[in-house]
């Protein structure tokens, strides 16, 4: 999302925020180069060499983090113990299929009626290709992998509180971005062959930024035009003969029109460096990793045992839980560690300083939504051959709709029917599934024609009200990671946290791998000490 | 469009002599179930471990400005309404909340939430929540 919406356009601050972008752009170079970037740090575990001394570890949770701590450690000799609240393993890496059934805080119980082989990534859904901790475990665990189509020019684009002739319409991606880019290099190409940039560059420098931008933009060499370009696309596609023959180019829009339309405002959405490609799903659903770790850890999991309270001494740490039946288990281990997201933890009975307690107060937790929409024709595919992508749009509550990468000229596919955060989130996750639905149908209704004739079910989910999350993943400010997530980082006495909250991958479930990996290590050199 | 329905229903209600309950403004209710009732429950009630109660509890009835603030910044897991929100829903919303379910608290005026907001440096409302 870019930060550019709103702000008044004119040619000067443009060519400045054009520079400035490139400044980040070098600054987020510098800071990979110096191991503070966002992209995964680790590309495996630690070496846990040496004894585990017969040391008792009690884990927290059966999420990736919890899970990768349990694998690591069982190699190493530990002998670990998992408590896990639900009656199965994954934490938010759950995929929705057939049966699959969600009950939120204060919502009505949801059963997934999906077709055979439908399903919905409602939680993690992408991994991108630098998140070499969890590229560790699909290798390491045989997974399949397929591409994630995270960025496709022949998406639509639609954006209906813009203003100008394009507010309303339905745009291809690749057509936009050619225009913008276009018409862009253009204004800079002739305002610099102009002289108008001379006192800040060289004269070969001047040729060469020119260069660029004839290229850049398909610019005529000899009077600087946009006047359109393939990539673009075309209003009748080239074929035989002489009808269509060479087919038809689209002609640009108007520069001011594309302005206007402020779609440029998601040119940048993909750019990201955790939003790049390549990126990748698990062939079958993102619960294949928490599958292929449960079948390794799983015999060493409680299930549906709820943590009631954590205490600790210099002897040892006591886990007390209460199991789905009502009764209370008790779990004793030298060593605890936590991956209970902060959202929940903050209410939990645990053992420690009044300032790691008071720490966790430093974090928010994202409220977030999904919903799968199952259409019993891939008419994205047929009629308008998009396949895969987002669909980005200003639809309000919608963020995005995304296509399934999955399932290519099938008969069915379920797609992503929103995606949204913060207020937007709470105002959807009031309504009940099928008005969260509605508000997803008439969105898609807009962009495609076929959307609600082609609707069948859906299933839906709003982390800050399933139980166990209360929301989607940490955001720290920068308040709270100065003051209190360093703390957090560090154990309490014999109590590790550990978890995509304590990482800078925040989000992902490498940040809770690279995380769990990190306080495995710490935990074994105490132990070797 | 969803501000004119609002407005719309109001304007129907108040002609259509409906019996608007006293304490707050017609539609208040209904912008709290659609912003707030998600986490704080319909009636306010909570749940106990996620959702505070907003029924009975201190904070709400206490300082108008400091519970705007709280909408217009969030807290924990509460996003901020800063950019969805007008000042006079706040202020109706809190009005309506401070006045329901057993609360007897002041009403909140456009021009305290609108105060409030001058307060929120751009950085405290959490930035535009990124995709993952």
């Amino acid at each position: 999302m870019s930060n550019l919406i709103g702000t008044p356009f004119s040619r000067r601050n443009f060519i400045e925020r054009l520079g400035a972008t490139g400044g980040v752009a070098l600054a987020m170079a510098g800071m990979e180069a110096l191991g503070f970037g966002i992209g995964s740090a680790h590309a495996a575990p630690p070496n846990l060499s040496g004894s585990a001394k017969g040391k008792k570890v009690v884990i927290l949770g059966a999420g990736l983090a919890g899970m990768t701590a349990a694998h690591e450690l069982g190699k190493a000799g530990y002998d670990c113990r998992v408590i896990e609240a639900r009656s199965f393993a994954g934490g938010r890496c759950q995929t929705s299929r057939a049966g699959f059934s969600l009950t939120e805080l204060g919502g009505q119980t949801q059963t997934n009626d999906f077709a055979e082989g439908q399903y919905i990534n409602h939680g993690p859904w992408r991994i991108p290709y630098h998140h070499l901790s969890t590229l560790h475990y699909t290798k390491a665990f045989a997974i399949p992998l397929e591409v994630f189509v995270n960025d496709n020019d022949a998406a639509y684009m639609y954006y209906e509180n813009g203003t100008g002739p394009l507010a309303g319409k339905r745009i291809r991606k690749g057509r936009m971005t050619a225009d913008m880019r276009g018409h862009t290099a253009e204004i800079l190409a002739k305002i610099t062959r102009k002289g108008g940039l001379d006192d800040q560059m060289t004269p070969a420098d001047r040729d060469a930024f020119i260069g660029y931008l004839i290229s850049e933009g398909y610019l005529t060499w000899k009077d600087l035009d946009y006047v359109g370009t393939e990539g673009a696309g075309f209003e009748v596609l080239p074929g035989a003969g002489i009808d269509p023959g060479p087919g038809q180019l689209y002609t640009p829009f108007p520069f001011a029109d594309v302005l206007h339309s402020k779609l440029w405002n998601q040119l940048s959405s993909v750019a990201r460096f955790d939003m790049q490609r390549t990126m990748f799903q698990p062939a079958g659903g993102m619960d294949r990793i928490a599958k292929a770790f449960e079948s390794r850890v799983g015999p060493r999991i409680t299930y549906s045992a709820v943590v009631q309270q954590v205490r600790q001494s210099p002897e040892g740490v006591t886990v007390n839980y209460l199991d789905s039946a009502g009764h209370s288990g008790v779990a004793n281990a030298d060593y605890c560690i936590c991956t209970i997201p902060l959202s929940v933890l903050k209410s939990i009975d645990m053992q420690v300083s009044p300032r790691f307690k008071q720490a966790m107060n430093g974090v928010s937790y994202a409220p977030v939504g999904k919903i799968g929409l199952q259409m019993k024709r891939r008419f994205w595919e047929e009629d308008h051959q998009i396949y895969g992508g987002h669909i980005l749009t200003d639809i309000r509550g919608i963020g995005a709709i995304s296509l399934p990468s999955t399932g290519w000229q099938g008969q069915r596919g379920v797609l992503l029917g929103y995606y949204h955060f913060g207020a937007d989130a709470a105002r959807i996750s009031a309504k009940s599934p099928a008005d969260r639905a509605a508000v997803a149908l008439a969105a898609g209704q807009k962009i495609f024609p076929d959307y609600q004739d082609n609707y069948e079910t859906s299933f839906s989910v709003a982390w800050h009200r399933v139980e166990h999350n209360l929301g989607g993943w940490a955001e720290w400010n920068a308040d709270g990671r100065r003051d209190d997530y360093p703390i957090l980082c560090e154990p309490d006495g014999r109590i590790y946290l550990s978890g995509e909250h304590l990482s800078y991958i925040g989000g992902w479930q490498a940040g809770a791998i690279e995380s769990a990996w990190q306080q495995i290590a710490k935990l074994h050199r105490r132990v070797q000490a | 469009m969803r501000r004119v329905g609002v407005v719309l229903g109001a304007v129907l209600a108040a002609s259509l002599g409906l019996a608007v309950e006293p304490g707050f403004a017609a539609g208040a209710d209904q912008l709290f179930a659609e912003n707030c009732a998600a986490c704080h429950q319909a009636a306010g009630q909570g749940i106990k471990g996620a959702f505070p109660a907003l029924a009975g509890d201190a904070f709400v009835q206490g300082d108008p400005g400091q519970a705007a603030f709280v909408v217009l910044n969030g807290r924990g897991g509460m996003p901020t309404f800063a950019p969805d929100l007008s000042d006079d829903q706040i202020a109706q919303i809190l009005t309506y909340v401070r006045s329901s379910w057993g609360n007897k608290a002041s009403p909140v005026t456009s021009a305290m939430v609108a105060a409030a907001r001058l307060k929120s440096k751009p950085d405290d409302a959490r930035s535009a929540l990124q995709a993952h």
